[in-house]
């Protein structure tokens, strides 16, 4: 009896396995090439796959059954087949996915802290893909913002549209997060561009105009937002090493070191996600010894993002980042004839520093209308020097914000939030100054019947930097678009940004470089309206041009200055600025040809109100042009930017005689050359770019006494496991 | 095909503005050592004065013999009195001494005198001293490097608040 009680039921489970099926397949793109990483889901269930190396992909276990089967690829458009049959046995598919021609209305998430379409923004954005950091070898994010419209970089503090000017680390008009949360030091205010994981980035969103009625302090020149990967179904394993050098300087005389000066970077990255947990964790190294002597820099990365889906009670995520570098110091020339080489008291001189971020993310959506975030974040910083006064600093920067969305259908999202920051320094030049904040905001986005969207906002916030007398600022904001065609919509935005001083610009004391600086407990608030008209065009799926005329109010504006009576150089109020101008965007793609362009000009008419004349580090010219041919495996691409001449620069250290020639200065004129290719043609899942950058070897300065990179060459190498 | 033919021109127009390799360096020009700057006058001069100069010592005024025309290497045309700023420089051809060199020197102020013709230390007052980058540990020190002729060499006078008085003076008055 047993016997046959047994036999039944092997009978029964060769029956209930019959009725479950598997799908195998395998996803390619037009030129027949695997997709790898791609996502595969049967909508309305828990199964699906990512694709390997080879493209392919298996959903084992499948009830039998007919389903809809959707598979998503970044650059490729969403694959959708309904009525897939599923029976016993293996049911086998081969998908070409085409590549997206040219993603006109994209959605972000910056602008308003929730998903929007690009065209229903009343702010210019620009976007920057993850694709093109791996292209061109870019090894920090602040390398890759150069290439954008409208932005450039003073050694490595960002100004859109000519918002910031170069105060030497201290404070920073543009805000730059990681998934929405702030990256900026607690006690000099800077951004930390090399704690963000690079080779983890997705994408990178950029909105153009003051967004303190979103987020408050810092962000009067607009967000900078890193968005990071999410893990995938498939495990996939990165691993990417490079190689490079800078060429030999075009002036003899410059050449100080007679040597190959090389740098180099290894990266290692893991990402999976199973059941309700998804990773992703990196570590990076990279060494530079620089073009110039005392400029070299080691640095150590590390990255962990975790995510966690609880059933019935959202999604919570964690991220951790950790920074370490030791680098030379290297501020200004010694002379025009050593313009590589730093004064002889700099030589030698090495600043260390560490910086983490953890944050943790709960997201909620309490109902079909109602969705809840909560963001945590612990921003610790800690450096020092070894110049004459040995400065040191340390600072701890705890964030906590709590979002509410609300969506009523597709015409009205009102999102609500409060934000307290509080900061903590240690510091031999800062002192020991303590910070803390909040800041409440509420925006509505409402879709009129007619094709017009209005966003009206405002965030108040409230500031006491330890014995700073206690600020407040109210930052209203207002947008219009109005959608004439599909092809045709028009936007105008008027916003009000604020910037609270940092803990460095107020309290600084210290001797470095020769220059004295010294504290301003006086110090004020920045402030500035930003206005914007513009206009988007698009001319079918090739070409789509972007025209906006922007204008900026700036009042109490801080900037270091020197004390006539005692010599010191201290940050003041001293400046009402404006910045009038217009950009124009326009980006081309032929796909028969495999081309694709992109050509973006700027004009800033940047002037101190007060003085009459030119704001300092602001180029009245802007320019880039891009171009990329990418026939089947190769892909081959030409950037050029253009830079006109700074107006003004630093004349203070120049008559105090701190930097020798330091009037020398010109327009910029900057041609990169890449190339790459696929080696999956080669059955290696790998790709390699070439990279050759400021091919002409043209010799400009970005800061006073400062010489831009010389041209150098490069070569990565990147698998994808 | 157009398209490639407008890539291409763009291309060469990139090359061909691009063919002055930027920034050089500047030749070593032989610049006249020499420095210039503003006095500022705060407060209300003290009545009498009848000379006001910028000077220039070598060495640092230990005493009062120090205060003589060997350590002196600049004393400026005579500042008028009353006036609240005033510009120099070493290329002044009204300078009443100019002799100077590349160098470290000990002490550079702006000193009063109630007497015309004086070099006897106790008939000079220090009214402002030259305070390098606001450093006020060094004041007085001051450097002119090789072949550079250095702008903004600025002094603030304060009559309400003069200056420590190196030895050999009288007291304020």
């Amino acid at each position: 009896m047993k016997k046959i009680l047994l036999l039944l039921l092997i009978l029964l489970n060769g029956i209930l396995l019959a009725q479950k099926g598997r799908i195998i397949g395998k996803v390619i793109d037009e030129n027949n090439n695997p997709l790898i990483g791609a996502n595969v889901v049967l909508l309305g269930t828990n199964w699906g796959a990512a694709t390997n190396r080879r493209g392919e992909f298996e959903i084992k276990n499948i009830k039998a059954g007919v389903y809809s089967l959707k598979v998503s690829s970044i650059g490729y458009l969403d694959y959708l087949k309904r009525g897939l049959a599923v029976k016993g046995g293996a049911t086998r598919l081969l998908i070409k996915l085409k590549e997206k021609t040219l993603e006109f209305d994209p959605v972000v998430v910056t602008a308003s802290k929730y998903s929007q379409r690009l065209s229903d923004l009343p702010e210019s954005v620009s976007l920057v893909d993850s694709k093109i950091l791996s292209e061109k070898n870019f090894t920090s994010i602040d390398e890759a913002l150069r290439y954008v419209p409208g932005v450039y970089l003073t050694e490595d503090q960002i100004s859109i549209r000519g918002s910031s000017g170069y105060s030497r680390g201290a404070g920073s008009r543009v805000l730059t997060a990681i998934d929405g949360i702030p990256i900026y030091a607690g006690d000099t205010g800077e951004i930390i561009w090399q704690l963000i994981p690079i080779n983890n980035v997705q994408k990178i969103e950029i909105i153009k105009g003051a967004g303190s009625s979103i987020y408050g302090s810092s962000s009067m020149g607009g967000v900078v937002n890193v968005i990071t990967k999410k893990p995938v179904k498939r495990m996939i394993t990165f691993v990417k090493t490079y190689v490079g050098f800078y060429g030999k300087p075009y002036y003899d005389q410059w050449d100080w070191s007679k040597q190959i000066r090389g740098f180099n970077g290894q990266a290692i990255s893991s990402s999976n996600a199973f059941g309700n947990f998804g990773y992703s964790v990196s570590l990076t190294r990279d060494e530079d010894l620089s073009y110039r002597q005392n400029d070299w820099h080691k640095r150590l990365g590390g990255y962990l993002k975790l995510n966690y889906k609880l059933k019935n009670f959202g999604n919570l995520s964690f991220i951790g980042l950790a920074f370490r570098q030791k680098r030379g110091t290297f501020n200004f020339w010694k002379d025009s004839r050593n313009a590589l080489v730093p004064p002889d008291k700099d030589e030698g001189q090495v600043v260390n520093s560490q910086r983490y971020l953890f944050a943790f993310k709960y997201s909620k959506q309490i109902s079909k209308m109602f969705g809840l975030n909560v963001i945590s974040s612990l921003l610790r910083s800690a450096w020092n020097d070894q110049s004459e006064s040995g400065n040191n600093s340390s600072s701890n920067l705890y964030r906590t914000e709590l979002q509410s969305v609300y969506a009523s259908g597709k015409s009205l999202k009102i999102i609500s939030g409060i934000e307290l920051t509080q900061g903590q320094v240690k510091s031999n030049i800062f002192g020991n100054p303590a910070s803390f904040g909040y800041g409440v905001y509420s925006q509505v986005e409402y879709h009129f019947n007619f094709p017009v969207i209005l966003t009206a906002g405002a965030r108040f916030d409230d500031e006491r930097l330890d014995t700073l007398k206690a600020l407040s600022a109210f930052s209203p904001k207002i947008g219009l678009v109005y959608k004439l065609k599909n092809s045709i919509s028009f936007r105008a935005n008027i916003s009000r940004g604020f910037r609270a001083p940092t803990l460095a610009e107020a309290f600084t004391s210290t001797v470095t470089s020769g220059l004295v600086i010294k504290a301003n407990p006086q110090l004020k608030p920045e402030s500035n309206y930003s206005f914007e008209f513009g206009m988007s065009k698009r001319f079918g799926r090739l070409l789509e041009l972007n025209l906006a005329l922007f204008q900026n109010e700036f009042k109490d504006l801080i900037e270091p200055q020197v004390d006539v009576t005692d010599g010191k150089i201290f940050f003041n109020n001293v400046t009402r600025a404006r910045i009038q101008g217009f950009e124009l965007v326009s980006k081309f793609r032929y796909s028969p040809l495999h081309l694709s362009a992109t050509l973006g000009y700027t004009y800033l008419w940047a002037r101190d109100v007060n003085k009459q004349r030119a704001l300092k580090y602001r180029p009245r010219h802007l320019a880039y042009f891009s171009v990329t041919f990418s026939p089947s495996y190769f892909n081959f691409g030409v950037d050029f930017r253009f830079m006109s001449r700074f107006e003004e620069i630093d004349r203070e250290l120049i008559d105090l005689g701190l930097v020798k020639d330091g009037e020398l200065r010109g327009k910029a004129l900057i041609l990169d050359l890449r190339a790459g290719a696929s080696l999956y043609q080669f059955n290696i899942p790998a790709n390699i770019y070439f990279n050759v950058k400021n091919a002409l070897n043209y010799n400009y300065i970005q800061m006073v006494g400062n010489v831009a990179p010389i041209r150098n060459i490069s070569v990565n190498l990147e698998f994808l496991f | 095909m157009k398209v490639k033919k407008i890539i291409a021109f763009a291309l060469l127009l990139i090359v061909a503005v691009s063919c002055d390799h930027g920034i050089a360096p500047l030749p070593l020009v032989k610049v006249e050592p020499g420095f210039s700057g503003t006095i500022k006058f705060l407060g209300t001069w003290p009545a009498g004065v009848v000379q006001t100069h910028v000077v220039l010592f070598k060495n640092p005024l230990r005493d009062s013999t120090d205060f003589n025309v060997t350590n002196i290497k600049y004393i400026s045309e005579s500042i008028p009195f009353g006036v609240k700023e005033y510009s120099y420089s070493t290329k002044s051809s009204g300078a009443a001494i100019s002799n100077v060199t590349p160098g470290d020197y000990g002490y550079l102020a702006v000193a009063q005198s109630k007497k015309a013709l004086s070099l006897n230390r106790k008939d000079w007052f220090i009214v402002g001293v030259f305070v390098p980058n606001g450093d006020s540990t060094k004041a007085g020190k001051f450097t002119l490097p090789e072949n550079t002729f250095l702008k903004n060499v600025d002094i603030i006078c304060d009559f309400d608040h003069p200056p420590v008085q190196p030895p050999g003076g009288k007291a304020a008055k």
